[in-house]
């Protein structure tokens, strides 16, 4: 009982940070970026892929490909949650995403990707914190706009102001 | 071979405060280090104070992850020292994940991948960790394991790159793994749980090319990461005991005839004596008279807060607070329970460096013992010696208080028998005569040349200690039970120094 009470506090806690307006427009501005990009190799994969595709090569470095992979399977898991139709999506186990080009209608397609970026950047961001999270944003996407001080971790009190 | 032909070996900092001192300058440039350990005890945290001092975008640093923990999980926590600095992640230095590597090529992919990723990124410094984890993953072939550390042995030390293999090991170990063989340099960092304290050691077991400080050192782990406490904090030479040495006096004139002049600068004096004999008192005239004479103190306090002793000193009319607002005197309130004697004298060190302090009372053994985690305890004395003997090396005249069990039978100087350890002694304690506790002072050795042999009874007035007469036609005072004496008293002059005197 009390385990189930502490992950619910826990998921409650993850949500709040996903759910974050700043970090889902962090997410769409990423998405554009992607989707206006030119790489030839690229402009057969949704932008939603891309992005998730540079993510999953920095951070595999980093944590591994099984560690990008449970982060990206936990974002997933997340974001079914605002996006059932995402259930279609699957994680291949190089921790590549299979399956988004499937979701029928092509604006909640985009939508589900803006969600599934923003639970994985919110993700990242509670576990490593915004500077390390921006860090490599700005490494991935090193002509992306976006400031040090981009205030993704706004408290609810902060919110409320 | 002269020292011009031969070749000179950097050093370079390790980020960890008193740990260049103990290496002897620092970790070998281009050397071949393990810091081995068992879980918890900071290992993770010294390679990256070691990787955030040195490493620079020309300079890089590799750090690989194998089995051990996460890297995410690394940076989470990481972070939280105040010396991990965000800006030279992926600039200065790069986590590189080889988990699945291991499990996928296991030690010969490894080797693979590392010599990729170093040949690549041509690194100034390399880190595998956790390292023990790769050799006990395979651990079923020794001739592979023994085959892949000479290589990456080989592979790194040949690379002109300062690199470290961190491990849980245990130090059985040490005999018959090679890899301790080929490293240059060998850290081992203890943590051990005695009683309710953790203490926290670490030793050089091995480093080529230059002479470290051998023995065990404690370390603490704070907001700034590690921080070690050398044994000798490199300050073991003691300086020649001059017998002109310049007299500092006690507060009390009386006391300073009794001492022949005064205690002689750069010596250890202690004052023994039980509860209530005023032993505080006096280190607390002996401090006030430096700073009256221009000569910066210490106050080392264990059983009250500095605002408390401050007060006290108040009620005799010694002004303290002016001189600690003035930075002429630093009363140091000891973190009690925890402490290590090293990290004690780091503290005064650094406070005696900061002020130019040339007086240090330590208030009192009793209770900067019972400060000590229970572990330290055991070689007080032992600690004790290193820094009384390292301080007054630096010409700073420590007086300690010792509170002892007052014997009506015989003369105790110290229950800790460290009495070899000071140079002058002085013995407060009380008697029992004619029907009043009276309280007796002597001084029982002086080091330094001749000192009067006279007990004279004093008093703790408004104004402080006052030193009454030599006691005269009493036998046995310093049993606390004298009687008269009934043979006529032969007068005999004082030996140094008493000018006032009167029989009773």
């Amino acid at each position: 009982m009390a385990r189930s009470n502490r992950l619910a506090r826990r998921d409650e806690m993850i949500s709040r940070t996903t759910a974050n307006p700043e970090i889902r427009e962090l997410a769409q501005r990423l998405l554009t970026h992607e989707a206006t990009a030119n790489d030839p190799s690229e402009v057969t994969m949704l932008p939603v892929m891309r992005v998730s595709e540079k993510l999953r090569r920095a951070l595999s470095t980093l944590a591994g490909s099984s560690g990008f992979r449970s982060l990206l399977t936990r974002a997933l898991s997340l974001a079914k949650v605002e996006v059932p139709a995402l259930s279609a999506v699957q994680i291949k186990p190089d921790g590549s995403l299979e399956g988004l080009n499937l979701l029928a209608d092509q604006h909640h397609s985009a939508e589900a990707g803006v969600i599934l970026i923003a639970k994985l950047l919110g993700l990242l961001i509670v576990f490593i914190g915004q500077s390390l999270t921006l860090k490599f944003v700005r490494d991935v996407w090193p002509d992306f706009p976006v400031a040090d001080t981009e205030p993704l971790e706004k408290n609810d009190h902060e919110r409320a102001r | 071979m002269s020292a011009r032909d031969k070749v000179k070996i950097h050093k370079l900092p390790t980020g960890v405060p008193g740990l260049d001192d103990i290496l002897g300058g620092g970790f070998p440039e281009y050397s071949f280090n393990i810091i081995a350990g068992a879980p918890g005890c900071g290992k993770t945290t010294m390679a990256h104070q070691f990787v955030f001092a040195n490493a620079t975008p020309e300079r890089p640093a590799l750090y690989f992850t194998i089995l051990g923990e996460p890297a995410l999980k690394m940076l989470r926590y990481q972070q939280q020292y105040t010396f991990f600095d965000l800006s030279k992640l992926n600039s200065s230095f790069r986590f590189i994940n080889l988990s699945e590597v291991l499990e996928n090529r296991g030690l010969v992919g490894i080797l693979e991948e590392i010599t990729k990723e170093v040949e690549a990124a041509n690194p100034s410094i390399i880190v595998v960790d956790s390292f023990r984890t790769v050799v006990r993953h395979v651990q079923e072939n020794e001739v592979q394991v023994q085959a892949f550390v000479q290589n990456l042995g080989l592979l790194l030390t040949s690379w002109e790159a300062t690199t470290f293999l961190i491990g849980e090991y245990v130090e059985s170990e040490l005999r018959d793994n090679p890899v301790f063989t080929v490293a240059d340099g060998l850290i081992w960092l203890y943590q051990t749980v005695e009683r309710n304290s953790v203490v926290r050691k670490l030793q050089i077991m091995k480093l080529r090319g230059q002479a470290s400080v051998p023995g065990m050192h404690t370390f603490r782990i704070t907001d700034g990461g590690l921080q070690a406490f050398s044994r000798t904090l490199g300050l073991s030479t003691r300086k020649q005991r001059k017998p002109d040495a310049k007299r500092l006096s006690m507060g009390i004139p009386e006391l300073d005839e009794m001492l022949g002049g005064g205690i002689p600068a750069g010596d250890s004096l202690l004052i023994a004596g039980s509860s209530g004999t005023g032993k505080s008192l006096l280190a607390t005239q002996f401090i006030s008279a430096g700073i009256r004479a221009g000569q910066p103190g210490i106050v080392a306090v264990f059983e009250e807060r500095p605002e408390e002793y401050a007060a006290r000193a108040d009620s005799f009319g010694l002004d303290l607070h002016t001189p600690i607002k003035d930075g002429h005197l630093k009363v140091i309130y000891l973190r009690p329970l925890d402490l290590s004697v090293d990290e004690t004298m780091q503290e005064i060190l650094d406070a005696i460096k900061a002020m130019g302090a040339k007086r240090l009372v330590i208030d009192s053994l009793a209770g900067f013992e019972m400060a000590l985690a229970p572990g330290f305890r055991t070689d007080f004395r032992e600690s004790l010696y290193r820094m009384i003997f390292s301080l007054t090396g630096i010409g700073v005249t420590i007086l300690s208080t010792v509170e002892i069990e007052e014997s009506f039978t015989e003369l105790l100087f110290s229950t800790y028998s460290i009495s070899f350890l000071t140079d002058d002694i002085i013995r407060l304690r009380y008697a029992e005569i004619e029907g009043q506790l009276r309280k007796l002072l002597m001084v029982v050795k002086m080091r330094g040349g001749p000192h009067s042999t006279d007990i004279r009874d004093y008093e703790i007035t408004s104004k402080g200690l006052v030193l009454g007469e030599r006691l005269t036609g009493y036998e046995h005072l310093i049993t606390g039970l004298p009687s008269r004496v009934q043979r006529p008293v032969l007068k005999k002059r004082s030996t140094v120094h008493s000018s006032r005197r009167a029989d009773r």
